[in-house]
């Protein structure tokens, strides 16, 4: 730890921490609509096979999980519980936004009880378009969070955002 | 034996539909002067339209008198066409803010109406062993400064979400409902989604595109002739 602190983590270190990471995904579903299907298909059978990635679809709650992935239409009512979940995440914590509704509102756009894109909520890593998305592409989503996961420093994830002081 | 029925009715087309007369003849016969409106769909549908103040008494006749014993559901409508018009339309951006009319009168239906606000329910008779269920459309204007009804809770207990969300909804408040509060909309939200004139401020950001991906109907009157292409083609 002392190394890390002194943001002097060897690079082969770095890299062999990030392999060991990448590939231990526990990814916890939230699915809110029908999204949720594509995802159960992608997830829980063996057609799609996601745990060939590496990626634990099972954790028995938020507090286990790497990733979440948040699919389907996330409403105004159902912001606090987003926050909840992402506040009860241990860090390294990431989110993947599957689907039109989640990235941006999507069909609803335009409706009163919609939020538009629940990235105005907690921070997205990968998001996946589509309406819904195929399991094909949420295992693509999962590929690219891996190669961002693969990329980075950990040292600069444990130091956080640099404290300023006006 | 109820195949043998649709069937001759569906046939003859009779012009009298026995059954839900005798079922207004009651509301009448209990009610009296309260019912302000009705109307039968021959074999599918009975209409009655009462006083606000005799809404609870309309439902407990049904109830207890006329073995209407299944509360199906509880809705309001909103007569007032939407003031919005075209005006979160992009075509219809160059229009302006809309004016709200507040003395407009206002297309209803087949039971007829007098106010913007009409709340209405459906109840079933299930007990009847007849095929398709008889059921009864009970309708009640209100008025749009005091709009106010009497709840049907005490009668059936199954009407508990549907006038919390016809509440939050439309701004209907029910008399005597036992926790009038938020079910879908969060708690701290303003306004009531489902009446004509709540704006929806995405499209007032961003005006909707509108109908542009709709292609016309094959020889429909809308598709243009090929002569008009041809011409537009010699213009350009």
């Amino acid at each position: 730890m002392g190394l890390v602190e002194s943001g002097k983590l060897p690079k082969p270190l770095t890299s062999l921490l990030n392999t060991a990471r990448k590939y231990s995904l526990w990814a916890y579903q939230w699915g809110l609509a029908c999204c949720a299907i594509e995802m159960g298909a992608a997830f829980a059978s063996p057609r799609y096979d996601v745990m060939r990635l590496g990626v634990i679809p099972l954790p028995a709650s938020p507090r286990q999980a790497d990733v979440v992935v948040i699919s389907g239409t996330v409403t105004d009512k159902m912001v606090p519980a987003i926050k909840r979940l992402y506040e009860q995440m241990a860090d390294p914590k990431y989110v993947i936004s599957m689907g039109s509704c989640t990235n941006c509102g999507g069909p609803y756009w335009d409706s009163y009880s919609v939020t538009k894109g629940v990235d105005q909520v907690v921070p997205v890593d990968v998001y996946i378009p589509g309406c819904p998305p195929r399991p094909e592409a949420l295992l693509e989503g999962i590929v690219l969070l891996q190669q961002r996961i693969g990329r980075e420093d950990m040292a600069d994830r444990w130091r956080g955002d640099p404290l300023v002081v006006q | 034996m109820a195949d043998t029925d649709a069937t001759t009715e569906e046939a003859e087309a009779p012009a009298v539909d026995e059954r839900r007369e005798v079922i207004l003849a009651s509301f009448t016969d209990a009610l009296g002067d309260a019912i302000v409106g009705s109307h039968i769909a021959v074999g599918r549908q009975l209409w009655v339209r009462v006083t606000r103040e005799a809404w609870f008494d309309a439902a407990e006749t049904a109830k207890n008198r006329l073995g209407f014993h299944f509360f199906d559901w509880l809705s309001a409508i909103d007569w007032m066409p939407s003031p919005w018009g075209r005006y979160e339309d992009a075509a219809g951006i160059d229009e302006g803010i809309p004016q709200f009319d507040p003395d407009a009168t206002f297309e209803t239906g087949v039971a007829g109406g007098d106010t913007r606000f009409q709340i209405m329910c459906r109840l079933t008779n299930i007990r009847r062993h007849t095929e398709p269920h008889l059921n009864v459309l009970l309708k009640a204007d209100l008025p749009t400064d005091d709009l106010r009804v009497a709840s049907l809770v005490p009668l059936y207990a199954g009407a508990n979400w549907h006038e919390r969300e016809c509440w939050e909804m439309f701004g209907i408040t029910f008399d005597g409902h036992p926790s009038l509060r938020h079910l879908y909309l969060p708690g701290e939200f303003e306004g009531h989604p489902l009446r004509k004139d709540f704006p929806l401020l995405a499209r007032l950001v961003k005006p909707w595109p509108g109908i542009v991906d709709v292609e016309p109907m094959p020889g429909g009157a809308d598709e243009p002739a090929e002569g008009d292409g041809v011409a537009a083609e010699e213009d350009a």
